[in-house]
This record gives structure tokens, C-alpha cells and sequence, in this order.
């Protein structure tokens, strides 16, 4: 049942003391009264607590009964409670928005314990503005959208593999695409891993598999079943060129690179690679052999399937292939094709590379063959590599003898890129120690500016490397030159422990390069409407609560794609996403309360203010006539925090849960009662972090002045400057804006737009002859009540100074 | 005030603590091959932990050459050379510094010169075919001199 928008507000208010604990501070026969004195004010209660057991009965009775239409429940511990009342209300037939809940104790009576008469009148202040606003709230109601059961991995590395089982182990249709003919991505050429020095293809098979009977299985990807999971598609050589669509139903065209070899013909027999004569660098291989122009990655690759590598194919000059295949399997005429399909949602396992080397110059990574990078140096190690796992140096093909590290090549450096790469420590311990184990003459040195070896494990792998003779030098190098005379390569570092200046004879230099996005990552992220770090790695919406999830809610991340990874880090991750994608799928629907914006046209129109502002793009413009426009919301995605209202300049956005006449009754209604000798001081607090704060004082029964009202909106960026000039107009004092610290904003972008705005007012409130200082924003978070009660302690005294202000007096 | 602090809010001093010692600006110096008296790492370490006798009465800030290889090269974008000044400024404001720069400055303030006109200057010159330097007027400078507060650096006994 809800409530018709003709039917007068009956409003049950229910008291609660606390067990009488409350009853003692403030005084509940007046606040009785008052509230009898209210109108539109049904029904009064007083118990010792409202929201559980009789107390709650007592409010679903009402509710039932049909005598109340609307329930101002004051408590004691609100933020639970809120939700409990809201339930039941629900249950009981009434939408569970015409609930309005306020803490009398955490709020009122504890923290002006020792002032009982200001209490109790600003308890009355509060249960006043709870009537008004619950006066004229409307019920929200909720709405179905639909979710395709189906999901499109982007990128097939260790992070998009992992995550594409989960999905399908739990029944999701799965697109998996990889840019590249093969899957493995970055991982699959790394060779080992650490900390279970198992090989780079290694995973967790899919249940689909039969042949996989135990627990603790993992295997091969090439032997996995994983190409045989009945409901994952895997498209390789593609690319996303366009997404389309809201959460729950993305609409996704994918470019597929013509292969020239049909995956269901091709045997696998090699000998087109072997009547093949165009020789082209082995990018796999980072291009420190050849291959040839139609090929296969290394034989345990996925799919076993070989691809015509199209720069360097001279096709029906040659078709030398064709002749030799005896499936028939090779098709030299493929052209690139467009394939559309529409997904529930999108999971980004783009991974990371290598940053180019070459860029730091004294380095000298393009001019001297023998200084390589870690992922080369794998690529050797590894028995498919170019060397057949030999440790060579490039130049001339000789063993290498004298190996020396160079840590963070292009990381922790503010030139290139400030971050910690994280790995990379990791990764040159793994690679110097399995050069020792094969070549215990080796010498091994790791110059460095500290070693991180922060995971379990992973200071064993240190360890380990000073156990096999491997030198350790604190310092990094200032550059590399070569000695022609004797055909080496020096290294040039100062060892800082000992005060001494090296130059470190080398056959190889490994740069332990820093881990950057890869191309196209700025691209997919405008495609995808989500964000990018200032690394330029995606955005996690809340690196604790949130680390696979972005701003779009269908959208989710895994692996690599928000910052470099270790393997078990980099699983971990997919698992979260696939459990995060289910979560969101998994009933087929989106259910969401409209607790959303609305746009009122007969004021709005061409400007752009809240689509710009909009941390979630959920506002577009839709033309009306010819050059004239009006912003849309989009329910789906709007999170309900009214940037957008405090944003518009003219009124005409809304949000139905918060609407402006509502603040405004609120504002009104708070400042109407003092009943102290101090001036008032409006408090407008952000549900989040500002209104916890609050809490947070009166749990701890910090004490603080009486004379603050405290109205609570959604997110302090909802606030309007028009607002704050009619607090002064109602009489308050002094304005104070209680938002979540800015990097914390539950919003994004409100708590810094809040400010901005009342910097911008504080102008506003110099024209009117108000002292500006009498509006200040802070920023806080639950945990510093005390600084919400110096806060209030610091405003008082200054508006007192101040002295009043009379808006209405002749001045 | 920590003596980092003191240090940062110079200018040429601000980015004194990016530095994490790595050492990149130890072994690009041309004079900590070959002088153990400076190490820029070093120095900066000593500035960050707040050592600012040693570095104030060492003689290290004063052998820097100011080549600007350990600044070109350092990862952190500490401005290193920039840092040596800064730390020298202190120096003198502190009374401790060599006393050529005494000399420096008298002969900017006398002649308009931080070298003055030797008589080697001056028969190189007649060698070359090059004309005498002239005196230059000063009064311009010193009037900048003073707007400045550049005051001349004062002779310590103990001469370096």
C-alpha cells in the first residue's frame, strides 16, 4: 500500500527514553506535549525502545491499524534501528521511505547531559523537523531492471582465465577475448613463478573438466579442458571497437583479426611452419629470435591453432602453406570480421607490460644488446625461449658469466613513473636465483634502493639468493656504458654501505623495468565510461571495500588491470571479480530503489552543468527542439547523492528522498526552537562520514554545545548556496558543512564541490553584509567526533564574538 | 623547527625530502671519485636527519662543482645542486664559510666582480691583443645590493 499524494500525513511519533535513562537528561513530559502540539501529528508513543521486539510491534501495529501513515521514530541507536523500523514498516504495508528515524541520544540528550533544559529544547527542535520532513515525504518505490546471465572478459591472461572459469563453473554464458592469437598474456611468458616456482600456463581447471577428479588439481592450460568449457566462447586476435548499452545488458562489438588458419581444420601437424620461408621477430620471444610467418607461440599454448602473422606473410605470392596443409585448413583470403553480442557485464583483465626501457637514456637499453630487461631474461631462462633456457649474452651469443640487476628501471622515479612497481624485487629474486641454480659459477650481483619482498614466502626467495652467493649492492646505478677494450659492459654505482664507488664488470645488465598500462588502455576506459588512476591504471571504486569494482556498476576489474600483480595476487583478484560479477547477475535483475534525481523541464534546459558534474554518468542531454535540449537521468545509474542538485542553477534537479522543500521544512523547523542563550548553529552533515562523526561524538559523550542543529542530506556536494542564505534567514548564526573527507567522499566529487561552494558563498555572504566567516566547511570522518565537538565549540564562540545578525533590522 | 624544515622552506631547498637515498646522485659526481670529503648522498641524508653542525661546519657543501649531473640524473627529482645552495646560504647567514667568498663578495661590492682583476688576467690578455678591462660603475649594483640584503660574507679566523 502506498500512500496517495492526496492523503493527509498522519504522522505516529514514538519516544523512546532509553529505559528511562534518556527521561532522566531530557524532559519527556514537555517533549510530550510539544509534539501533541504539532499538526498532522496522529498518534504519540512512549517506550524504552522502538526497534525491536514490542516496541516495534507497537509501530507495525499502528501501521497496520492504518491510523498513521507516516513514522517519526526517535531512538538511540539510529543507524541500526533505521534499518530495522524500515523493514518492518515495509512489512506492514507502508512504503519504507515514509520513516524518518533521529537519535535523541548520540545527538541531544549525551552530549548535553549537563545542560537538560537546552536539551530537552533542542530535542524538540529535532522532533520537529523529523514531523516536517516526514510530512512531506513521498514513498519511493522500486524498480526492475533486467541482467543478462552473461558476462564479456576482456583480456586472456592468467587474471581473465581465472576469472572466466569461476564464471562459468557458476553458469554464466562467457565471452573471453585476448587481443593477441594466443592466450597467456604477460604471465604465460614470465616462465616461473614465485612464490610456488610452478610454470606460468599452470591454473585451476574448470569443473567442466571429467577428467579433473580431485581438490587439488591444477594443470596445463593446453590440457585443462579450459577451451572446452561448453558455455565460454573464446575469441582470440580481437579487439573491443564499441560498447553500447546500460549494466545488466551491454551491447559489445568486437573486431576479430582474420587467423587464416579455421581452428576446426587445423591439426596441429607443423608442417606449414615448416615449408614456411619468411622469417619475422618473435614479439613472444621479445623479439630476440625469429619465427616464422605462420607460427604458434610455444607448443603448450592456447589454441593449438596457428596463425599467418599478416606484416609479414607474403600470401598468394607464396601460399606455400596452403599446398602443404592437409586439412585444407589454411584460408589466405579472411578478412577481418565485426562480431556483436550483448552481455549482463563486462569484467577488464587488460593486464600490464613492460615500460621501454630505452626512454632512460643513460641506461642505454637500445644501443647495447646486452642490456635487457627481466621479461627477456625470462624468455632465455625459459626451455621454449630463444636459447633453450641458456643464459647468453645477445651480442655475440656467449654465455653470460657476470650478470648484473638494475632495480627499478623506471619505477619509484618521478621522471617516468613514481610508483613501486611491487613485483619487480620479487621477479629479478626468482630470475637471479634460477641463473645460480643452473650456473652456480655465475656471478650475480642485484644493485637496489631497497628489496620488498613484502608476501609470505617472499623473503624466503631474498634469503635464498644470499645463500647461493648472490651479491647484493645498496645503490642504484647512474649508468651503464660499455668498455670496447674488453668487450664488457660497466656498471657505474656507488655500493652506499660501504662508501664506495663500483664499476661492476657485466656480460648482461637486466633492467628490472618498472610495470605500466598497456596500449589501449585510455581508449577501453573512455569505451567503458570508467576511470583511470593518475598511473594510468583503472580506477578501483574503494581499494578496501571495492578493489575490483569501478563507478559502473556492471563494469568490474581483475589482475593487472588496476596496478602490476604477482600471480597468486593477480588470482586472487579474478576471483573477487567473478564473485562480484555473480552477485550482480545472479537473479537476472537489477532491483533498485528510485531514490534517484528527477529533472523538473519546465526550468531545465541548455546547459550542461549536471552531466559534467555527475560522478557517475547517469545524466545525458536529450534534444527537445532544434538546438534546445533537457538533461535525462538514468535511474539505473544514478547513486541518489545530489551533486547534481547542488550543481544546477537554476532548481530544476531534484532527488526524491531529499527534495529542496523537505531541507528547507527541516532547516526551518530546527531553527524555530532555541530555548538556549547561545546563537544557533546550523550543522549540515552528509549521511556518511559528517553525520557518523556526529555520532561518533555523542557514543564517546564528547560535550558540546547545545546550540547546534544538526540536519543530515545525502552528500554534502547536494548543499545550495540559496540554502545557506535562508539558514541565515531563519536565524541561524552560523553555517557549518560536515562532508566526508575529500579523497573519501562516498561520492566522488561532493565533499570538494561542497567546499568550493562555500568558499563561493562566503563571497555571496560579503555582498549581503553577512561575515563570511560565519560559514565554514569541515571534513571529517567517524572516527573524529572530538573534532565534530570542537567543531561546534569553535563555531559557537566565533558567531558569539561575532555578535547577532540581524537580517530584518534596518542596518 | 627540524633543520629539514629549515631547509625546505628555502628556496632551492623544497624538495630536499623526495630524496630516499639511492645513491644515483654518489656515483654520477665527478668530486666523490675523488674527494672523500663530498658525497651529495650524503649531504642530503645528513640534512635529513637533521646533522646541521657537521654539514655547517664541513667542509662538503663547499666542493661541489655545481655540474648538475646528480640533479640531470636523480629519480626523485631532488634538486640536488639547488639544495648545496640553499644549504651553503645557511652557511653564511650562519657565519661559516670560506673566506674567499668573503673576498667574492668584497670584490663585487668594490669592483662590480666576484673575481678580481689580476695582474695574470691582465698580462693574458695583453698577450691575446685583447684590451684592458675597464672598471665598471657600481653604484647600480650596490643599490641592488642593498635592495637585496646582500650583505658581505665575514672572515672567520680559522681560514679555509
Amino acid at each position: 500500500m502506498s500512500v496517495s499524494k492526496m492523503e493527509q500525513p498522519k504522522v505516529g511519533v514514538f519516544l523512546s527514553d532509553c529505559g528511562k535513562q534518556l527521561s532522566e537528561i531530557l524532559d519527556f513530559d514537555a517533549l510530550t506535549t510539544f509534539v501533541k502540539g504539532v499538526s498532522n501529528v496522529a498518534l504519540i508513543a512512549r517506550g524504552s525502545e522502538f526497534w525491536r521486539g514490542k516496541g516495534l510491534q507497537t509501530i507495525v501495529d499502528a501501521v497496520k491499524s492504518g491510523k498513521i501513515n507516516r513514522v517519526v521514530v526517535a531512538e538511540n541507536i539510529t543507524k541500526i534501528s533505521d534499518v530495522n523500523i524500515a523493514q518492518a514498516v515495509e512489512n506492514a504495508g507502508l512504503n519504507s521511505y515514509l520513516v524518518e528515524v533521529l537519535d535523541i541520544k548520540d545527538h541531544c540528550a549525551w552530549p548535553h547531559r549537563n545542560a537538560p533544559k537546552e536539551a530537552t529544547e533542542k530535542a524538540k527542535a529535532m522532533l520537529l523537523s523529523a514531523i516536517e520532513r516526514a510530512k512531506l515525504l513521498e514513498p519511493i518505490e522500486k524498480l526492475e531492471f533486467p541482467a543478462l546471465k552473461s558476462a564479456l572478459v576482456i583480456g586472456g591472461g592468467i587474471g581473465g582465465m581465472q576469472t572466466a572459469v569461476d564464471l562459468t563453473d557458476l553458469g554464466f554464458e562467457v565471452k573471453l577475448i585476448e587481443k593477441q592469437p594466443f592466450l597467456g598474456g604477460l604471465a604465460a611468458r614470465a616462465g616461473r613463478f614465485f612464490p610456488t616456482d610452478d610454470c606460468a600456463i599452470c591454473i585451476q581447471p574448470p569443473s567442466s573438466d571429467v577428467k579433473t577428479i580431485t581438490h587439488t588439481s591444477r594443470k596445463c592450460v593446453y590440457r585443462s579442458g579450459f577451451s572446452e568449457i561448453p558455455n565460454l566462447n573464446i575469441l582470440t586476435n580481437s579487439s573491443v571497437v564499441a560498447v553500447e548499452g546500460v549494466p545488466g545488458n551491454y551491447k559489445v562489438t568486437v573486431e576479430k583479426k582474420p587467423r587464416y588458419v579455421d581452428p576446426d581444420k587445423c591439426v596441429a601437424c607443423d608442417k606449414c611452419v615448416s615449408v614456411c620461408p619468411v622469417e619475422a621477430p618473435d614479439e613472444y620471444n621479445s623479439n630476440m629470435t625469429n619465427r616464422k610467418a605462420i607460427y604458434i607461440n610455444v607448443p603448450a599454448v592456447h589454441p593449438q591453432v596457428y596463425v599467418i602473422d599478416e606484416d609479414a606473410c607474403k600470401f598468394n605470392d607464396c601460399a606455400k602453406c596452403v599446398s602443404v596443409c592437409p586439412t585444407n585448413a589454411i584460408d589466405l583470403d579472411q578478412k577481418p570480421e565485426q562480431v556483436t553480442f550483448n552481455v549482463g557485464s563486462i569484467i577488464v583483465a587488460t593486464g600490464f607490460k613492460e615500460f621501454d626501457a630505452s626512454v632512460i637514456k643513460e641506461y642505454h637499453y637500445d644501443e647495447y644488446p646486452d642490456v635487457i630487461t627481466n621479461l627477456e631474461l625470462a624468455r632465455m631462462i625459459d626451455g621454449f625461449g630463444p636459447t633453450g633456457g641458456e643464459i647468453v649474452r645477445p651480442s655475440d651469443g656467449k654465455p653470460a658469466k657476470k650478470i648484473v640487476f638494475v632495480q627499478c628501471a623506471g619505477s619509484r622515479d618521478r621522471r617516468y613513473n613514481p610508483y613501486c612497481s611491487g613485483i619487480c624485487c620479487m621477479i629479478s629474486l626468482k630470475n637471479a636465483s634460477l641463473i645460480k641454480e643452473a650456473n652456480p659459477d655465475a656471478e650475480v650481483s642485484i644493485c637496489y634502493i631497497d628489496i620488498r619482498t613484502t608476501g609470505r614466502e617472499h623473503e624466503y626467495y631474498y634469503e635464498r639468493a644470499r645463500d647461493m652467493g648472490i651479491k647484493f649492492i645498496k645503490g642504484r646505478p647512474t649508468e651503464i656504458y660499455a668498455d670496447e677494450d674488453k668487450g664488457k659492459l660497466i656498471v657505474d654505482v656507488e655500493d652506499a654501505l660501504l662508501k664506495r664507488f663500483l664499476d661492476l664488470e657485466a656480460d648482461l645488465v637486466v633492467l628490472a623495468t618498472s610495470m605500466v598500462p598497456p596500449e589501449g588502455t585510455s581508449e577501453l576506459a573512455k569505451m567503458l565510461d570508467i576511470d583511470l588512476e593518475a598511473d594510468g591504471f583503472f580506477k578501483e571504486y574503494n581499494a578496501k571495500l571495492r578493489p575490483t569494482e569501478t563507478k559502473q556498476k556492471g563494469i568490474f576489474l581483475c589482475g593487472g588491470a588496476t596496478f602490476p600483480k604477482d600471480a597468486p595476487t593477480a588470482s586472487l583478484h579474478a576471483h573477487s571479480a567473478a564473485l562480484k560479477t555473480a552477485k550482480f547477475l545472479n537473479s537476472g535483475k537489477i532491483v533498485k530503489d528510485l531514490r534517484t534525481a528527477f529533472i523538473n523541464d519546465e526550468y531545465c534546459g541548455d546547459c550542461e552543468f549536471c552531466p559534467v558534474m555527475c560522478p557517475f554518468g547517469a545524466i545525458t542531454l536529450e534534444p527537445t527542439t532544434e538546438n534546445h535540449f533537457v538533461a535525462r537521468v538514468n535511474d539505473l545509474l544514478c547513486e541518489g547523492c545530489g551533486v547534481c542538485v547542488g550543481t544546477c542553477p537554476l532548481n530544476a534537479i531534484e532527488l526524491k528522498n531529499s527534495k529542496q522543500n523537505q531541507i528547507a521544512a527541516q532547516i526551518d523547523a530546527l531553527l524555530s526552537v532555541n530555548g538556549t542563550s547561545k546563537p544557533l548553529v546550523l550543522a549540515i552533515c552528509c549521511q556518511e562520514c559528517g553525520h557518523t562523526a556526529v555520532d561518533s561524538s555523542g557514543m564517546a559523550k564528547m560535550e558540546y554545545p547545545a546550540n547546534v542543529r544538526v540536519i543530515k542530506v545525502p552528500c554534502a556536494g547536494i548543499v545550495r548556496v540559496n540554502q545557506i542564505l535562508d539558514a541565515f534567514k531563519a536565524g541561524a548564526q552560523g553555517v557549518m558543512i560536515v562532508g566526508c573527507k575529500t579523497d573519501g567522499c562516498h561520492y566522488e566529487i561532493g565533499s570538494e564541490n561542497a567546499e568550493k561552494k562555500a568558499d563561493s558563498a562566503k563571497v555571496l555572504l560579503k555582498e549581503y553584509g553577512i561575515e563570511p566567516e560565519r560559514l565554514e566547511m569541515f571534513k571529517m570522518v567517524y572516527i573524529e567526533g572530538a573534532q565534530f565537538a570542537e567543531a561546534v565549540q569553535m563555531m559557537t564562540d566565533r558567531v558569539a564574538k561575532l555578535g547577532t545578525l540581524n537580517l530584518m533590522g534596518d542596518s | 623547527m627540524f633543520f629539514s624544515e629549515e631547509v625546505t622552506c628555502r628556496h632551492g631547498g623544497e624538495t630536499l625530502t623526495a630524496c630516499y637515498q639511492c645513491g644515483t646522485c654518489a656515483s654520477s659526481c665527478p668530486v666523490a671519485r675523488l674527494d672523500s670529503r663530498f658525497n651529495p648522498r650524503e649531504v642530503l641524508n645528513l640534512a635529513l636527519l637533521g646533522e646541521k653542525d657537521e654539514i655547517l661546519s664541513g667542509d662538503a657543501i663547499w666542493l661541489c662543482t655545481s655540474c648538475f649531473n646528480c640533479q640531470e640524473r636523480c629519480p626523485q627529482n631532488v634538486e640536488i645542486a639547488e639544495l648545496i645552495f640553499a644549504l651553503r646560504n645557511i652557511a653564511i647567514e650562519a657565519g661559516n664559510s670560506p673566506n674567499i667568498y668573503a673576498d667574492f663578495g668584497g670584490a663585487l661590492i668594490a669592483d662590480g666582480r666576484i673575481v678580481a682583476i689580476s695582474k695574470f688576467v691582465e698580462k693574458k690578455r695583453e698577450e691575446f691583443g685583447l684590451p684592458p678591462l675597464k672598471p665598471v660603475g657600481v653604484e647600480d649594483l650596490n643599490k641592488i645590493l642593498e635592495a637585496t640584503g646582500f650583505t658581505k660574507p665575514e672572515k672567520t679566523e680559522a681560514s679555509k
